[in-house]
């Protein structure tokens, strides 16, 4: 059991995932289409979301304080200054 | 305890206001100098236009607040870094690209400063505050996408600043490394 937590035009919503950590950047981001299509992600339900929409996201693989494992799709965060 | 802020643009400028009162010298590094432009997202002031950047803010802190810090106009690089990290028991990262952001990082894994980054998404809907242990900084879709120049972004920017200074300030309290993410829905800890 992971948590994927999916941040999408600025919402971020968590979701329970069944899934071998060996599970591609690709695998994520097509069950992240997925799930957020069929409305599985609570407050993130995007019905029409296009097939590429993660493409150019990030997936990091974290642990968070207490030990479960995280997955995050998020966008890519290049600026600062 | 001194800090070592790098890059005084959009994040680091506005961060540095939200840092007036922690007990910590600052020492701002950014080569860049103040535009017209940068006056919609970023902490400076029409007086401080032409100005470089981190004397900018040294000297905004200063008339505003009578706060202290230390200012050094330059580019950070791999022949000044441990210069710039000197005497500095921590370092962030507000720079606008990856290489700036690894030469950071080399530096004060180098140096065995502790560094924590906070970056921006170009569309000004999601940010990160997260500890170099747990970072990979994040190129461009393409080369000279669109940045956060714009004033629309402006209250992200705001977020995720104040997310840094207060991550600044748990550090300057108890040394804890705390990651945030940061989007409209809000502020999660992530570690």
């Amino acid at each position: 059991m992971a948590i994927l937590n999916i941040t999408y035009q600025g919402l971020s919503a968590d979701y329970e995932l069944e899934l071998d950590f060996a599970a591609s950047d690709e695998d994520i981001r097509r069950i992240a289409v997925e799930v957020v299509r069929s409305g599985g992600v609570r407050g993130l339900h995007v019905a029409q979301l296009p097939a590429n929409a993660f493409d150019q996201f990030v997936v990091d693989r974290l642990r968070a304080a207490d030990g479960a494992q995280r997955i995050y799709l998020r966008p890519k965060v290049p600026f600062g200054a | 305890m001194r800090i070592l802020i790098c890059g005084v643009g959009a994040l680091g400028s506005t961060a540095v206001q939200y840092c007036r009162n922690l007990d910590a010298e600052l020492r701002l590094v950014d080569f860049d100098r103040v535009e017209a432009k940068n006056l919609a997202a970023q902490w400076f002031v029409k007086q401080s236009l032409g100005k470089n950047k981190a004397e900018a803010v040294r000297l905004q802190l200063a008339n505003f607040y009578g706060a202290k810090a230390e200012a050094m106009g330059v580019r950070l690089a791999a022949t000044n870094a441990a210069q710039l990290l000197a005497d500095c028991a921590l370092a962030v990262d507000c720079f606008d690209n990856a290489e700036s952001r690894l030469a950071l990082a080399a530096a004060a894994k180098t140096a065995n400063v502790p560094l924590v980054h906070a970056a921006l998404a170009a569309d000004g809907t999601f940010g990160l505050v997260r500890w170099d242990e747990r970072f990979t900084p994040d190129r461009e879709d393409r080369e000279g996408q669109a940045t956060c120049e714009g004033g629309e972004h402006l209250p992200m920017i705001g977020l995720v600043a104040a997310t840094l200074s207060r991550s600044l300030q748990d550090f300057v309290r108890d040394g804890a490394r705390d990651d945030y993410m940061i989007s409209l829905s809000g502020v999660s800890r992530t570690s």
